[in-house]
């Protein structure tokens, strides 16, 4: 059976700028966001990052997140051949939604980052309903 | 080769050495790797175990059980597929960076090597698969003896 769509490679992306600056190479995680009535989801693909190593924070509307790759893995071992790096990930988004941060959820599962980021009650559309008269 | 030791107690000073390590010899025209060398998905990474020989790609977002490794005879594939997480209700994607789908790719792997010996593990969306030298291709100690 053919498959019905193919994973093409793209090449890691290095943090630039300001980012350099930081010990080792930065990448850029790839993401999807999902904006609905009443949160965003985001998708951060970091893998080698295990849950205790990502870190999620917002702070004056700037979404930060951050992962460290275990070295452990390793350990002992020598390259011959490769076709990509491997760092620490790190990103920055602006959220111009309302999010109750009190409400944000985040895990970490098979190298993949979930935030989920609720709507403040009052930044959620509301129904008014029209009454006739 | 020196098989070198990322020690976790110097994590900036291992991480430099590391990225180091693996850029030089990205893309190694050295290796051979058969028909779907670079470019294929997913990337992978080949490194000496000192025993054999440890094949890594990071496969992000994909259930382990939807990852199919086949070995027959020096050639080794890796299949599967990786499908994209259900939001709690749909919405307007703002950014849509990350690829699904199915994959496969096979790579050419050295003589020398116990395929039927190879042991696979999945981690945080890494997949490590250690194959060792099989017993011919190790080293064999020759005793000599005195006349």
């Amino acid at each position: 059976m053919m498959p019905e769509q193919e994973i093409a490679t793209r090449e890691k992306q290095e943090v630039q700028g300001a980012e350099k600056t930081r010990p080792g190479r930065y990448f850029v995680p790839q993401v999807d966001i999902v904006e609905n009535e009443n949160e965003l989801t985001l998708w951060a693909d970091m893998p080698g990052v295990s849950d205790k190593d990502a870190t999620v924070s917002l702070n004056d509307g700037v979404l930060t997140i951050v992962g460290k790759v275990s070295l452990a893995a390793y350990d002992k071992l020598s390259p011959l051949y490769t076709e990509y790096n491997v760092g620490n990930y790190f990103r920055q988004f602006e959220l111009n939604e309302d999010i109750d941060e009190e409400k944000i959820k985040a895990r970490m599962r098979n190298g993949v980052l979930t935030v989920e980021l609720p709507k403040r009650e009052h930044a959620r559309p509301r129904r008014i309903e029209v009454s006739a008269g | 080769m020196a098989l070198i030791r990322w020690e976790e107690f110097d994590p900036v000073g291992s991480m430099l050495a590391l990225q180091e390590e693996l850029s030089r010899v990205l893309r190694n025209p050295a290796f051979n790797l058969g028909l779907s060398g670079y470019g294929a998905y997913p990337p992978i990474n080949v490194f000496d175990s000192g025993d054999g020989l440890a094949i890594v790609a990071e496969l992000p977002g994909v259930e382990p059980a939807n990852v199919n490794l086949v070995a027959q005879r020096n050639t080794l594939t890796l299949r599967g597929n990786r499908v994209r997480e259900e939001a709690k209700a749909p919405g307007a994607f703002h950014r849509r960076e990350r690829e699904f789908g199915e994959f496969s790719r096979s790579i050419q792997l050295p003589e020398g090597l116990d395929l039927e010996k190879a042991a696979a593990r999945f981690e945080s969306g890494v997949l490590t698969v250690k194959i060792p030298k099989s017993p011919e291709a190790k080293p064999r100690q020759i005793a000599v003896e005195s006349a």
